[in-house]
């Protein structure tokens, strides 16, 4: 027994690692995470998977070895208990309990006696002892002690129903060198049957990712860092997978309308999963596990931030690569994933609420020495603070937080309005002549060098149009000294400002027949670009992809699941929980009485295997009991 | 008088009871599956046997369910009713509800441990009395709640165990029940003062999550708990949850007492250790099943009947470290010091499970994040 609790403990404490450790990650994550030396005897320790881990599965065999032992010895003696009486007890043996009562009696009526003792669930045996005395030994309760055996069949019976599950089959191929994982993407036929179990393997958890429209015949296994193939009994279709969602926007449910068709016989049965609802079909159960983009269409419109030429289109789709060249170098654009519903906390009013801001896509722009940078762009304009904006984030390491680009939307939802007012604020002609309007404005009566003025405002405004705000804070932190910095930089931040807006008043009174013209004077609008403008110097290269149009295809992941040790589990588990109740509520009580003719005395006592707090009680009353009808 | 209030509440509940289910089945039949009709003829029952055995159980559930009949009445089928009428705002929505349960558990708290050094037995009847009007409003607003879900809209609505928030008001609710019942059996108020400790630190982080988080507003379910299997494994869990508390700050109690601390104030340690023992006991049983029936469920939501997903697994350790205490108890005779440290023990482990797996650890149980 207590090789069997320090079995228990291992489980526990190699349990609580298997916690702590996230388990079945990437083995590059590890290998980030604890470094070449730490990775690899983790490695050697099975610890990424401590759950199918050699030494895991040993504890467990050891425990139900163990306990079996503990259960063969045991079941004999406790089987025989529960049929005996004990009906070979000396008076001296019955007065070393603690309940025990010498009491004389006038009449004793057998008859009552074994009435009390029945109302009170005992059973009882009647012995004749040599001088005419008799012997009452009763007992209730004995099932208290089938409780012991019903507990430890039931750790025995779950434990071989969880090894069965625990893909022991293909451990043992592993181990002897007949199966290999595949570790890189190698197209199926190419897969050999060493990378490849069988129909008949015993018990699998696999994977199965279906895009819409597509079929497939067989699974994915995962091991360790790698996988293998499983073969199944039928094929799988995915005709639709569908989000459905509440009026709140949160998804209500994820379902999949299948096809599975049995290889041997055709037979084809159509039904639609989800989660809670899974399909079980010749021993194997499929499952709604999780879902993906299935290789979305993308119809898009790719804009060069800072040039004056209009986009150029592309299409493209999700898993797939364009090139894109840009300042003569090369570029790929990688697409990764495509979203359709996006729903995020938006400030609405004071409150947050919850809201489907629409289509997003994610790609990473790849340069030639192979460093990428990911970029997430929302389909339509956002808004925040009362504004729409066009918002693209980017980051350089997964690990950091995209940051977003906010480009203003104009008055018809796009990005024209902006592109047109970066085009105008880059014009040198247009600055020079709204330079002098702000000049005369501003300063009308004051006696100062205009030329100079003019230089040190063109200055401003140049090294803005060079890099953005953080070119000004550069040229601040040279010309001026610190006390003076941030007064100086709001004025610049003022002059940029004006500047721009008096070139897009300019253009509008020189384009007053231009009806189609949409850009925005108000000064949110220009603030909001001048900002756009200025972040666009760290969005990577300057490329903007605007969504158009999209053709949605989905793809759901199932899992497939064959477990013939599961109902075992559940056999062990009712078991279980008999056996506790047995073991906990069940008082074995036994109670002997000895009548003595001659001398008109009885003796009388009782005791049970575990002192409880009621016995005491219990054992007092059926005392009075017997003493009321002696007497 | 009281004699045939108590007849008819002995006989009345369950008719009531059953009227009511019938009543239910055959109006919304269309919006149960058969598992669900199944669960609540067996929650009839289960409820009037209750209230047939512990009378005081009958009278408390009988006004929970008049309160928040009342309540859905007033309510008209309008949610707004909840900020216009007054009995709404101030005592029947479930908000409020649950207000008034974590202002009087405390209450009863400090009332308790005035009891502790007063000679009247006024103090511990007040408490008691208390605890069982905070459990009737911390019932009150969890029924009440499961109305209003419906009434934010019909494909929302559903049972209120579904996340950290609501499961807190469920622990507050199941450890203050089974306190009382042991009260009442146990024949004596001494262990309140303990027991209301964990109840009261249990509505210390209600009130953060509801003030700081807004976590008592009412989320649609995640398809992953949308099943019939939730109303079953919440509620046996939380039976373990809360005797593992209750068993937890009885030990406190014993502790206090075996080192002569407030010994003429509290009950001996035979009572106690007996307790104690009684709890872990009824805690075990149910976290057990509770526990197979979270297998069987993830059978049929996550495709395994166990994952080794980190809930599971600390409920696992949770289970055989009970499993222990009572391996050695009942085997071996165990008692006294070391078990009631154990039993303390037991709690940290247990409440790593209930909360620590949901803040550190991240798995398929992620319906109670913080």
């Amino acid at each position: 027994m207590r090789f069997a609790i320090t079995m228990f403990s291992f489980v526990a404490i190699a349990s609580i690692i298997g916690t702590v450790l996230k388990q079945n990650e990437p083995y590059e994550s590890y290998l980030i995470k604890l470094g070449q030396f730490w990775f690899e005897i983790f490695e050697i320790l099975g610890l990424y998977n401590v759950y199918q881990a050699f030494w895991f599965l040993l504890i467990l065999i050891f425990l139900i070895i163990s306990t079996s032992l503990c259960v063969y010895r045991n079941t004999p003696k406790i089987i025989s208990d529960y049929r005996k009486f004990q009906d070979k007890v000396q008076e001296k043996s019955l007065l070393s309990f603690k309940h025990s009562y010498k009491l004389t009696y006038k009449n004793f009526d057998n008859s009552r006696l074994e009435e009390i003792l029945l109302k009170n669930k005992f059973r009882f045996k009647k012995k004749i002892l040599r001088n005419g005395d008799e012997l009452y030994s009763a007992k209730r309760g004995e099932f208290q002690k089938l409780g012991y055996i019903f507990t430890h069949l039931a750790i025995i019976v779950i434990s071989i129903g969880g090894l069965f599950d625990g893909n022991l089959v293909f451990k043992v191929q592993e181990s002897l060198g007949l199966k290999n994982i595949i570790i890189d993407d190698i197209p199926l036929k190419e897969i050999d049957s060493s990378s490849r179990l069988s129909e008949s393997n015993f018990s699998y958890r696999a994977q199965m990712l279906l895009a819409e429209g597509e079929k497939q015949e067989v699974a994915v296994l995962r091991a360790k860092e790698g996988y293998l193939i499983q073969e199944l009994p039928f094929s799988i279709a995915l005709k639709d997978f569908r989000i459905k969602h509440y009026s709140t926007g949160q998804p209500k449910s994820f379902e999949s309308d299948l096809l599975v068709e049995d290889k041997k016989t055709g037979k084809v049965i159509a039904e639609t999963i989800s989660v809670n609802k899974p399909l079980t079909v010749n021993g194997i159960t499929i499952y709604q596990s999780d879902f993906q983009d299935g290789g979305s269409k993308l119809g898009l419109r790719v804009w060069d931030l800072h040039s004056n030429q209009s986009f150029v289109p592309m299409a493209s789709e999700i898993f797939k690569t364009n090139k894109l060249v840009y300042d003569d170098q090369n570029f790929n654009v990688e697409f990764n994933d495509f979203r359709k519903f996006n729903i995020l906390e938006i400030e609405d009013g004071k409150k947050k609420k919850l809201k489907n801001v629409g289509p997003n896509f994610i790609y990473k722009i790849r340069n030639e020495s192979g460093q990428a940078v990911e970029y997430q762009t929302y389909q339509f304009p956002m808004i925040v603070g009362g504004t729409s904006f066009f918002m693209s984030g980017m980051r350089s390491t997964p690990q950091d937080e995209f940051r977003y680009i906010k480009i203003p939307a104009d008055a018809n939802r796009e990005l024209t309005g902006f592109l047109k007012f970066r085009s105008l604020i880059t014009s040198p002609k247009q600055v020079s002549k709204s330079i002098d309007k702000v000049i005369k404005e501003t300063s009308s009566n004051k006696a100062i060098d205009i030329n100079l003025f003019k230089t040190s405002i063109s200055k401003v405004i140049n090294s803005f149009l060079e890099g953005g705000y953080s070119q000004i804070a550069n040229l601040i932190d040279q010309d001026i000294t610190v006390p003076k910095q941030e007064e100086i930089a709001n004025s610049y931040i003022k002059i940029i400002f004006l500047v721009s807006k008096e070139i897009i008043k300019n253009y509008k009174v020189e384009n007053k027949d231009d009806d189609s013209f949409i850009l925005d004077d108000s000064s949110s609008f220009i603030q909001d670009s001048l900002n756009a403008y200025s972040d666009s110097f760290f969005y990577g290269i300057p490329m903007f992809f605007e969504l158009k149009d999209y053709q949605h295809i989905q793809a759901s992941g199932l899992q497939l699941t064959k477990s013939p040790g599961q109902v075992w589990v559940y056999i062990g588990s009712i078991m279980l929980v008999l056996g506790i109740f047995c073991m906990i509520y069940i008082q074995d009580v036994r109670l002997w009485i000895i009548k003595y003719k001659k001398t008109k005395k009885i003796v009388f006592a009782m005791t049970t295997n575990r002192q409880h707090y009621d016995f005491d009680k219990f054992a007092l009353e059926t005392r009075d009991k017997i003493k009321s009808i002696i007497n | 008088m009281n004699k045939y209030i108590d007849k008819f509440l002995l006989h009345g509940l369950a008719l009531t009871l059953s009227l009511l289910s019938v009543f239910a089945i055959f109006k919304f039949h269309d919006y149960m599956d058969n598992y669900e009709i199944g669960i609540l003829v067996g929650a009839t029952i289960l409820f009037s046997w209750l209230g047939k055995t512990w009378l005081n159980f009958g009278r408390f559930f009988i006004a929970s369910l008049i309160l928040s009949f009342i309540s859905i009445y007033i309510y008209q089928g309008n949610l707004m009713q909840a900020e216009n009428n007054f009995f709404l705002k101030y005592f029947l929505s479930s908000q409020s509800a649950i207000m008034w349960m974590s202002a009087l558990f405390p209450l009863s708290l400090i009332i308790y441990w005035i009891s502790l050094f007063s000679k009247q037995t006024f103090y511990e009847n007040l408490a008691s009395a208390l605890v069982w009007i905070a459990a009737l409003m911390g019932l009150l607003g969890l029924l009440v709640r499961w109305f209003e879900s419906y009434l934010i809209s019909i494909d929302i609505g559903h049972i209120p165990i579904s996340n950290l928030y609501e499961v807190f008001v469920l622990f507050c609710l199941i450890t203050s029940l089974m306190y009382l019942y042991y009260e009442q059996k146990m024949n004596t108020k001494k262990m309140g003062p303990f027991v209301l400790i964990i109840i009261s630190a249990a509505v210390a982080f209600l009130l953060w999550y509801t003030f700081n988080k807004g976590a008592d507003e009412i989320q649609p379910l995640v398809p992953a708990l949308q099943s019939y299997w939730m109303k079953i494994h919440v509620p046996a869990n939380f039976i373990g949850y809360g005797a593992f508390a209750i068993a937890a700050m009885i030990s406190v109690a014993y502790l206090l007492v075996d080192n002569g601390i407030l010994k003429k104030q509290l009950p001996n340690l035979t009572v106690l250790d007996d307790m104690t023992y009684k709890v872990v006991s009824i805690g075990f049983i149910f976290f057990t099943i509770a526990t197979i029936l979270g297998a069987v469920w993830a059978a049929e939501a996550w495709g395994g009947y166990w994952s080794w997903d980190p809930k599971e697994t600390w409920a696992l350790i949770v289970w055989l470290n009970y499993a222990a205490w009572l391996h050695l108890r009942l085997i071996k005779g165990l008692r006294g010091t070391m078990l009631a440290w154990w039993a303390i023990i037991g709690l940290v482990i247990t409440t790593f499970a209930f909360l620590g797996v949901n803040l550190f650890l991240s798995g398929l149980h992620s319906y109670g994040e913080l």
